[in-house]
């Protein structure tokens, strides 16, 4: 097989290859077009294989990750969308969960008021009503309303429509008879159901994820059709895969049909990225680190296995949106972050940040604002010589006069205040660690920490310090780790039904039904993708929580029949996950089952190993001899510290910090007391000693 | 389990350097969000897990705090200082000292707590032997064993005794041992106890970790450096707050709103109750008098705590003015917050009751206090408050199924006026309350209620160049036989308009019972409410800012098409003339705009 991942970022397109046969690989990198990225897709793919030789038309799949959907939300730039729903409900959108986003406000925006995804005039009301359990019919459809609606919204210049109704979870008729209704009318409309996108209760959050889907609907199917074609257009045979939140890969139907799965999908890729380079050393527990200019996404890797965010905790851009995704905690720290002190004369190191432009003052762009790469700089920890492979040079002069001013602001010295920078925004991503770590009771010194991004390895090892992390890990390439994680994506759908079944009165033959019924909808869709199902992995889950609770976690769902003894053992292990997720079970109480979910995943082809030659000696690596600042049991510090060139390290040689070592998308720092080695599986490992 | 790695201890400095003052802010912070995290997640009753009213907040050994949770409701976690403060003042009384592994529970309106149903459970902090802090939750619960059922619309409370169990310092855990006979008595005399009880353990099990984290901080760290920093980061607190009062002009700021009270009484004691802030700038201090607010009720329970309700409205809407978290960012909460703030309440007036004075319905009340207060500050700082805001209510729904008691407290939102470039914010919780509702596909699927209706009030905010917001409409039936109580405010007064914006619109409610529809006052004890009995409640809009004739037709012309407003109003408050269709007619609308100058 021959794939090649192409991850779209602000700045740079980078792209990877492998041939899983020959064992071969390749990088390519290019510069974003972002006024159209599918230019920069095109150009970028064509590039890497007239760099390597490749045929075009012999690459098997292009594996993508796109943030079109993603920048649309965020820019509130989407198509005039419609919503219709039941009648007695226009305003769910508005309402939402009558909470401000702040508690001390009186000037804030509400992100659902101020922009909203459907403006109140395009929310049209229908009688209908469904209700629980089960979804009878209280009020049956109007389908002439549905119709006058339709024609209104077409009328009105809507370009997308949003069919929700109350209850659509427990079925999905209404929801499906208006969707036809609405392809008659106006077939050219992009429309879509909530009971299609995200089946579970929760009428805001369903609504606002579905408006979402519309929303972002037809620029994404544009998107995705054109990029099918220019790909085509330029002589490529292969199949195109989009990377999905969930952490998998869907079809460019899937997703021009439900492009809010995409939303999230930025950090997704960098999670598996990293539990790739993690598995390269054996290593099956990790906490991945990617930290960029403006931002560290950190996901946790349990036995190989990632987390899922919770429905609760899925947001974007202030709203919430329910769709399956990898657990990736965003916060505002990287290399721009801007290190200030406030009018009342607290240091803070972000979460602004001063971005690629103007960027830290050190790119010699015009910042004038002390950020966290200046820091490095005046630490001696960036090589101005040496940044990025010698690609740009670093300005030394004006990193220190902006560290100068903000220590004399605070009364240290030059030194003192360019340390305190890191320690802060080290401080601030280990306590991003610790939320996803200690506080859900997982112990990080069972983990290994994988640095990378283009911050991630010059902060990996003091941070890993904080926590307790034994060993840090930097994968051969830390700068295209997203990309990589693109290749090895499998194709994944999940489906979904929220159940209600509360233990001791479980209605089994439901739960079955629900199973077969995901399975059914799962194999189709995947039959539909050309797979073939003896290819296809299906994992059963529920989400459980105690009768009452308002929070529901993840727990695994045996295979085959369920019975009373299987549900048994899902409620044991719901009691367990209770326990370790907050501290404390309740094995007096009856549980819910709130939703059952079925996940299918088509496995990803393996991609070979990177093959390491490793330089002679550790002298021919050897780039010069410095002095960099630490801080060591207390103590500020300048240490002598040898700069290496990380592709002519010798594999297998443990080797003294401190050290800076180069390569050309990343700068790793080994502070004193820890050791490293390049091991041969193309990783540098880092150890405390 | 301890991750933290060991820091050398620091070489003694003169003062804290502010990085370790930094990082030690960011880990208080980051405990105390775990709490109310897991406090959250953990708890049963949607009055907790839902609207999210519980608090989680650290404390330091003097009773001054120096973190809260994010997720919690400022009138939940801010008054925990002031439990602490309470507890410690109790047990000094009783001769009784705190000790590791004690677990503290206390509710009492009178010694710091917010009211009766809000119980703390509070963890004392030990380091070296010394006690250091205190990791403290509170909730919001069910039921505490009042003369009704739930814990809202206990209206006609007599007195404290008639408004459920008192908790007064009672050690759950002295020790670490479990007190029972004290769990008994609170399963033996509160309804729904299950759920009760098991929001307390979630509660109990929330202040632990919080303490457990605390003590492993002050490890990491050293005590002396966590005490200098603690101490530092107050001072920062206090020195923005200090700054942002010191930009008001001096001067004196009064203003009055009032109460409904209870409407349909006869008692004029009991309705239409004046409350009165006189706001006192001068340098960087404000001093807040509530001299002019009426007194007590002595037999109705609407009275505020002075610590606990009244404060906590004061300092909210002080902070969310001059230090509006939109304009400055976050903004630590600490007790330095508040140093430069005077609160000044006349003993005996409903701001500073004296027991037995009920307490338990202050909720409403407390959120008028705030609008006044922010009325006043409006006189110094126009362009950062809102016009008058539409207060909140509470409906008790509750019923009996096979034997055991089901309740469920829905609020109510309320919606803020409108602020200088910025309609108000629409159909949310105001000021000192921050709640969430209850998905409509959450109630339906558990309890015997029927949500009918859940829209935007049309046509009735006022009138303002930035409009008020919109109430709600929401409407509730009974599936099968129950009853209800009713706990609210702004039924009777119009929220304010200001800099010439038009008065807002009050709140109401109806119930319709067997073919007859009723209004109902703000406040309405237990009642019986048989299946298909039917509450349409209307939600209060907020008042307009500034003169509506200089509204961005365009805006107006917006809202016709939305539906917020008619074409009939959009001429007569606004001079706008505009079809249905939204078509602004220009001219006439200059003409009749000119003709108003």
């Amino acid at each position: 097989m021959r794939l090649i991942g192409v991850d779209v970022g602000g700045t740079f397109t980078d792209l990877v290859y492998a041939d899983t046969e020959a064992g071969q690989t390749g990088v390519h990198k290019i510069s974003t077009t972002p006024d159209d990225p599918s230019r920069g897709v095109v150009a970028g793919l064509t590039a890497l294989c007239d760099k390597y030789g490749i045929p075009r038309e012999t690459i098997d799949t292009v594996f993508h990750g796109t943030t079109i959907a993603t920048n649309a939300i965020l820019e509130h730039d989407g198509a005039v969308t419609g919503m219709i729903t039941t009648g007695g409900y226009r305003d769910i959108l508005h309402i939402g969960r009558h909470q401000r986003p702040q508690h001390y406000s009186i000037m804030q925006d509400i992100p659902w008021q101020d922009r909203p995804l459907v403006k109140r005039r395009h929310r049209k009301t229908v009688t209908e009503r469904l209700v629980p359990p089960r979804g009878e019919e209280l009020e049956p459809l109007d389908e002439a309303g549905v119709r006058a609606a339709v024609r209104e919204l077409k009328e009105a210049g809507v370009e997308a429509i949003a069919i929700c109704f109350l209850f659509s979870y427990l079925d999905p008729a209404h929801e499906a008879r208006a969707m036809e209704i609405v392809r008659e009318e106006y077939p050219a409309c992009f429309a879509t159901t909530s009971s299609s996108v995200s089946p579970q209760f929760r009428e805001f959050e369903r609504f606002t994820t579905t408006a979402m889907n519309a929303f972002v609907g037809p620029k994404v199917r544009n998107y995705v059709t054109k990029l099918e074609n220019d790909i085509e257009r330029s002589g490529f045979k292969a199949d195109l895969r989009i990377m999905a939140s969930n952490g998998g890969v869907a079809t460019p139907a899937m997703v021009a049909e439900r492009p809010v799965l995409t939303l999230l999908s930025g950090p997704a890729a960098g999670v598996i990225g990293g539990d790739w380079a993690g598995g390269l050393s054996g290593k099956r527990n990790l906490i991945t680190f990617d930290v960029g200019g403006t931002s560290a996404d950190i996901g946790i890797v349990t036995d190989g296995g990632f987390g899922e965010a919770t429905a609760r905790d899925t947001w974007i851009a202030g709203f919430p949106v329910l769709v399956p995704m990898i657990d990736v905690h965003t916060i505002g720290a990287g290399g721009g972050s801007i290190a200030f002190v406030d009018q009342a004369g607290a240091f803070k190191v972000g979460p602004r940040s001063a971005g690629a432009v103007p960027g830290p003052a050190a790119y010699g762009r015009g910042g004038n604002r002390a950020t966290v790469t200046d820091a490095n700089v005046v630490l001696g920890r960036l090589d101005g010589k040496n940044f990025l492979g010698g690609g740009m040079s670093l300005d030394e002069v004006a990193a220190r006069r902006v560290i100068g001013e903000l220590a004399r602001e605070l009364g240290l010295s030059d030194r003192e205040a360019a340390e305190g920078v890191v320690t802060v925004i080290n401080a601030n991503m280990a306590n991003a660690i610790r939320s996803r770590t200690v506080q859900k009771g997982i112990d990080p010194r069972d983990y290994a920490l994988v640095a990378f991004g283009g911050a991630g390895p010059l902060h990996g090892a003091e941070v890993a310090d904080m926590l307790g992390v034994p060993e840090v890990i930097v994968p051969p390439h830390p700068g295209i780790t997203s990309a990589v994680g693109l290749l090895i994506s499998d194709l994944r759908y999940d489906a979904i039904r929220t159940s209600f079944q509360i233990s001791g009165a479980a209605d089994i033959a439901r739960i079955n039904a629900d199973f077969a019924a995901m399975a059914k909808e799962l194999a189709e869709r995947f039959t539909a993708d050309g797979i073939d199902l003896s290819n296809v992995t299906f994992e059963r889950r529920g989400d459980l929580r105690y009768v009452g609770q308002g929070y529901e976690l993840r727990v695994p769902f045996p295979d085959g029949p369920i019975d009373e003894a299987a549900l048994a053992r899902a409620f044991e292990a719901f009691h367990e996950v209770h326990k370790r997720e907050y501290g404390h079970h309740f094995a007096e109480s009856a549980i819910e089952i709130v939703n059952l979910r079925l996940v299918g995943a088509a496995s990803a082809a393996e991609i070979a190993k990177p093959s390491v030659s490793g330089g002679a000696s550790l002298d021919a690596a050897r780039v010069r001899s410095g002095s960099c600042t630490f801080r060591v049991d207390g103590q500020l510090g300048d240490y002598p510290t040898d700069f290496y060139r990380r592709d002519l390290l010798p594999a297998g040689q443990t080797i003294a910090g401190p050290a800076i070592v180069l390569q050309m998308d990343t700068t790793t720092v080994i502070p004193p007391q820890h050791t490293f080695e390049a091991d041969t599986a193309g990783n540098l490992i880092i150890r405390k000693i | 389990m301890s991750t933290a790695v060991r820091r050398q201890p620091a070489p003694k400095p003169d003062r804290i350097d502010p990085i370790t003052t930094s990082v030690i802010q960011g880990a208080l912070e980051n405990i105390a969000i775990e709490m109310g995290y897991k406090l959250m997640r953990m708890s049963y009753s949607s009055i907790i897990r839902e609207s999210e009213d519980f608090g989680a907040a650290l404390v330091d050994a003097e009773g001054r705090g120096l973190a809260e949770s994010a997720q919690s409701t400022p009138l939940q976690s801010g008054p925990i200082p002031g439990y602490v403060r309470g507890i410690q003042r109790i047990l000094k009384e009783r001769g009784d000292v705190i000790r590791p592994g004690d677990v503290i529970m206390h509710n009492d309106a009178y010694s710091g707590a917010s009211h009766g149903p809000d119980v703390a459970f509070i963890v004392p902090v030990f380091v070296q032997g010394r006690l250091i802090a205190f990791a403290a939750t509170t909730a919001h619960h069910l039921d505490i064993g009042a003369l009704s059922p739930g814990s809202c619309g206990i209206v006609e409370a007599i007195d404290a005794y008639a408004e459920g169990l008192q908790f007064k310092a009672i050690k759950v855990y002295d020790r670490g041992v479990r007190n029972d006979a004290v769990w008994q008595i609170v399963r033996d005399n509160i309804r729904a106890s299950d759920l009760v009880v098991g929001d307390m353990d979630a509660q109990v099990a929330a202040a632990r970790i919080g303490a457990e984290r605390m003590v492993e901080l002050v490890e990491r760290y050293g005590l002396e450096t966590f005490e200098q920093a603690c101490g530092a980061l107050m001072d920062h607190a206090e020195r923005l707050m200090r700054q942002a009062i010191a930009k008001l002009p001096d001067g004196v700021y009064r203003a009055e709103t009032a109460i409904d009270g209870y409407l349909d009484s006869d008692d004029p004691n009991k309705k239409e109750l004046p409350i009165v802030v006189t706001i006192t700038k001068k340098d960087d201090s404000l001093v807040v008098d509530l001299t002019g607010t009426a007194p007590q009720v002595p037999d109705r329970p609407i009275n505020m705590p002075l610590e606990g309700t009244a404060d906590i409205a004061i300092w909210l809407t002080i902070r969310s003015v001059l230090l509006d978290t939109e304009v400055h960012g976050h903004i630590p909460v600490n007790a330095g917050l508040i140093r430069p703030i005077t609160i000044v309440a006349p003993k005996g007036c409903l701001a500073n009751p004296t027991f037995p004075a009920p307490t338990i319905a202050r909720f409403c009340p407390g959120n008028q206090l705030a609008d006044t207060v922010m009325k006043a500050l409006s006189q110094a700082m126009p362009g950062n408050v809102s016009a008058g805001i539409g207060n909140l209510k509470v409906i008790a729904f509750s019923g009996l199924k096979d034997e055991t008691h089901w309740v469920h407290m829905e609020i109510f939102e309320g919606s803020y006026g409108g602020r200088l470039g910025k309609d108000g914010m629409d159909a949310v919780d105001t000021l000192y309350a921050n709640t969430r509702n209850n998905p409509i596909e959450d109630i339906e699927t558990h309890l015997p209620l029927r949500v009918l209706r859940y829209e935007l009030r049309e046509d009735v905010a006022g009138a303002g160049k930035w409009r008020g917001g919109l109430g709600s409409v929401r409407e509730f039936t009974f599936l099968s036989d129950g009853g209800a109580s009713v706990e609210g405010e702004g039924h009777r007064y119009r929220p304010w308009g200001f800099l010439g914006g038009g008065e807002g619109m009050p709140a109401k409610l109806d119930l319709i019972q067997n073919g007859a529809s009723r209004a109902l006052p703000s406040k309405v004890p237990y009642m019986q409410i048989g299946k298909d009995g039917h509450f349409v409640c209307y939600g209060p809009a907020g008042g307009g800012y500034g003169n509506p004739f200089e509204r961005d037709p365009a805006k107006v012309a917006d809202d016709v098409l939305d539906g917020v407003i008619t074409p009939e109003t959009a001429l007569r408050d606004y001079k706008v003339v505009v079809s249905a269709k939204g078509v602004i007619d220009e001219a006439a609308t200059a003409k009749r705009r000119a003709a108003r100058q």
